[in-house]
């Protein structure tokens, strides 16, 4: 069983990366210039209060000290309070996260469905006037910034055609789905993109191989030479390129949710950062690093599977 | 269509509307767009805008600010007397007041809430009331409030957010030990003396309130305030967005519009573009020790402050930053704060002038200093880039520092700034907040500029007991003054709040001092 033994080795990497991570982070957050009670009290702050107030959260303690409280309390599973919102750090994760992996995850699948097929009919048609159409249109979908595209969509499709509502987010999982589909829509495009761009290119030189010579030789159809050996073959870089694309479109979820107006994971973090809160910074990169980390195992494994030299 | 009949239909149609705006109807839930979520609404341990701005929809203070924000009327007490010796005011509760889930509000309530609120250890705004010395109560209407000194400000202070009257029992039975986590759990399922109470709150999403069906003020129509049903509050934070939802229909009103779409949406159909008057003034702040680190600060030197006031061409900032929607400052206090002085702008721009104050201070060549930025704020890098135009031309090298808030405040806190832009809104309707930041060293330095004038603390200590008005705006006008014409700022422009609302919208107001009033609010069906 190589694939098994495969998991569990990866699994067990995965364990220093989130400790690194974890440490890193606790250490940077207190070296930026600021302190939750100066941000959170902001210019009309008197020392005294200031003082009060770090003394009260802790942070008049020296680092070591704090990471140790820290790390005992993870262990635990308290991940603290938040400083500005006073919400366990835990319950506001349990909240904004869900809102962001839909959202990613509609973003990933809207990507693949368009990138797929159009990378074969471009691939196939190599040079041709869809192949320019469509590497035409996506390189424009690649080069317009997030908040601009996001900024278009809504406009169009939303305030003119009234098809969409205007950003927020929905009162049930339908509605859920109806309020994100532009805010995934504007993540997708520049995804599919760089996805098309990469199956297309694989699949090119896939189809050129010797063994699809002969698979095409031995009088097989043209679905299943497709399918079984363009397709699988061709994949194996783009599943690696389409793991890696998870981060970034976590990144790209900030930005899309604050101009969707979406109360997702990313505009927690970033309103924790302002607010030098760092108990939901911490606890936010916790959940991102496993987030990540789990996606990069998921992608290792469906590597593995699709080509077994991989788990070897 | 001919001339007569367009001016017989618009001359019918404004007939319609004017009487339309006489009558009140009853009923629906206003939508309206925020900037940013609250944090935490609790009256005393809040420390935000954000919460502040919101909170006397919840919660009714004893008097209540009149809608120009300067002014007193009748809240939860119906009458106040401020004794000869200026060290006792007595207040006479409403009859029949009532909390949210049916309570009456009692003497102990209030003694209670008052009490919590001077109390200098919870939350940051117990300087308001500062003089306070004890609370006690007679009968079943009357509160007593014992002064320490006389304060000329009591009655003000008795109209802001951290002076509400919250359930005395309930609050004391949430669950927690602490004052801090009592507020907690009560903030959750909270029982208002205002005329909305919180229903549900996701935080970062959305807040709605409903109406406090046991509120005491009455409406225009005779029956009991507020008009609405309720008001859903929805977090929006990027502009563009707001103003889009506002424009589709699918929110009532949206607050700060940035100024470059004001003149848009003033022309738009359905929207009404309101500016609010505000106490808000923007400025720059100098820090003026004669060393900062190890280096000559050549701020320190008051020619070359004043120099650069008139090198400032406000107009043109004013103009390029906030559209023409901002006006210039006669004071380092805005128009809209009680006891403010001044009728012409202050350093009207001058070239010439600015020249020969820097030559006269030994500078003819100028020199290089710098400037913290808000990262990615629009406006503040609109007048950076102005200033280091404006100032180049006095031989002034403007290094532009971009930083985020956190670090800012601790530059600013520790002194090591050499200059910043900053905005300031007053939280209460009397001059001695700005001024005890602004003015008097003990409150935190004068920004944190190291400035300080002897006489000016002496005069807000004594405007502080003054309870003769005209001495007082006589201190005030002299504290001005000095501090006008020698003092560490770039006064540079005060703007009204911005707030687009749909045309079905009326009654409704926010303060100069920022409050957002729903409590007479309606919507035109």
């Amino acid at each position: 069983m190589p694939l098994l033994g495969f998991i569990f080795r990866r699994v067990l990497q995965t364990i220093p990366t989130i400790a690194f991570i974890l440490v890193v982070t606790f250490i940077l957050v207190r070296l930026l210039p600021g302190d939750p009670a100066s941000a959170m009290l902001g210019d009309r702050a008197i020392d005294a209060d200031v003082q009060r107030i770090n003394a009260k959260l802790g942070l008049d303690q020296p680092i070591p000290m704090q990471f140790l409280y820290f790390t005992k309390a993870v262990f635990t599973g308290d991940l603290g309070n938040s400083i500005g919102l006073k919400l366990p750090v835990i319950e506001l994760i349990a909240h904004r996260l869900p809102v962001t992996l839909m959202l990613t995850g509609m973003a990933a699948l809207i990507a693949l469905l368009m990138a797929v097929p159009l990378s074969f009919v471009a691939a196939l048609n190599r040079g041709g006037a869809p192949d320019t159409i469509i590497r035409g249109t996506f390189q424009i979908g690649l080069s317009m910034p997030v908040f601009y595209v996001g900024l278009v969509l809504l406009t169009v499709f939303a305030a003119k055609l009234r098809w969409f509502p205007v950003g927020g987010y929905g009162e049930n999982f339908l509605d859920d789905l109806y309020h994100l589909f532009l805010p995934a829509m504007t993540l997708a495009l520049s995804l599919s993109a760089v996805l098309m761009r990469n199956l297309r290119a694989a699949i090119i030189g896939v189809v050129g191989a010797d063994y699809v010579d002969f698979a095409r030789a031995k009088g097989l159809r043209a679905r299943v030479i497709m399918t079984r050996h363009v397709l699988r073959n061709a994949l194996i870089s783009t599943v690696t390129l389409f793991g890696l694309s998870i981060g970034t479109l976590l990144g790209g979820a900030v930005i899309t949710e604050t101009v969707f107006a979406i109360p997702g994971a990313g505009r927690l973090m970033i309103e924790a950062i302002y607010g030098r809160d760092y108990p939901v910074i911490q606890g936010l990169t916790i959940a991102l690093a496993l987030l990540v980390s789990f996606t990069f195992l998921l992608t290792d494994i469906v590597q593995a599977w699709l080509d077994p030299r991989v788990a070897r | 269509m001919n001339m007569l009949v367009k001016a017989a239909l618009s001359a019918a149609l404004l007939v319609g509307t004017s009487y339309g705006a006489l009558a009140v109807e009853r009923g629906g839930t206003l939508k309206y767009g925020r900037y940013a979520d609250s944090l935490f609404l609790d009256p005393v341990l809040n420390d935000a805008n954000v919460d502040i701005w919101v909170l006397s929809n919840l919660y009714d203070t004893l008097i209540l600010p009149t809608d120009d924000g300067k002014g007193l009327k009748p809240g939860l007490a119906t009458d106040w007397k401020v004794s000869d010796d200026g060290l006792t005011v007595t207040l006479t509760l409403r009859d029949g007041i009532k909390f949210s889930d049916g309570s009456p509000i009692t003497p102990a309530d209030v003694q209670w809430s008052l009490k919590r609120a001077a109390d200098p250890k919870k939350g940051i705004w117990g300087f308001l009331v500062g003089s306070i010395q004890d609370v006690s109560t007679e009968g079943d209407h009357t509160v007593i409030i014992k002064l320490k000194n006389t304060d000329p400000a009591i009655l003000a202070a008795l109209t802001v957010f951290n002076t509400a009257i919250l359930p005395m029992k309930a609050f004391e039975a949430s669950e927690g030990t602490t004052d801090e986590e009592k507020a907690k759990s009560f903030s959750a399922h909270p029982i208002s003396s205002g005329p909305f109470v919180l229903q549900s709150w996701d935080h970062g999403q959305s807040m709605k309130l409903t109406r406090n069906e046991n509120y005491w003020a009455k409406g225009e129509d005779g029956k009991p305030l507020p008009y609405l049903d309720g008001i859903d509050f929805e977090v929006i934070p990027d502009d563009a967005t707001r103003i889009l939802k506002l424009q589709s229909g699918e929110i009532d009103g949206a607050e700060f519009i940035p100024y470059a779409r004001v003149d848009e949406l003033k022309h738009a159909d359905g929207i009404d573009m309101k500016l609010y008057p505000s106490t808000r003034v923007q400025y720059i702040t100098m820090n003026v020790r004669p060393k900062i680190g190890d280096k000559d600060n050549p701020l320190s030197n008051e020619k070359v402050r004043q120099a650069m006031n008139y090198a400032t061409n406000k107009e043109a900032i004013i103009q390029v930053v906030t559209h023409g929607v901002g006006s210039q400052m006669t004071s380092f206090m805005s128009s809209a704060t009680p006891l403010h002085k001044g009728d012409k702008p202050l350093y009207p721009y001058d070239l010439d002038k600015a020249k020969q104050l820097m030559k006269d201070a030994g500078f003819e060549n100028g020199f290089q200093t710098s400037l913290l930025v808000l990262a990615g704020n629009q406006d503040e890098i609109g007048i950076a880039t102005a200033l280091q135009q404006m100032w180049g031309q006095i031989g002034i090298k403007l290094d532009l520092q971009q930083v985020d808030n956190p670090s800012r405040t601790q530059q600013y806190r520790d002194g090591t700034f050499t200059m910043r832009e900053a905005a300031w809104t007053d939280d209460i309707a009397d001059p001695n907040e700005i001024a005890s930041y602004f003015v008097y060293s003990p409150t935190i330095g004068a920004l944190h500029s190291g400035w300080k004038s002897d006489e000016a603390d002496k005069l807000f200590e004594a405007s502080q007991k003054e309870i003769d008005a005209a001495k007082r705006a006589d201190q005030y006008a002299k504290m001005q003054d000095i501090y006008n014409s020698s003092g560490p700022i770039v006064p540079l422009y005060e703007t009204p709040y911005p707030v687009a609302l749909s045309k079905k919208v009326q009654g409704f107001v926010q303060i100069p001092l920022g409050n957002n009033i729903f409590g007479a609010a309606w919507l035109q069906k």
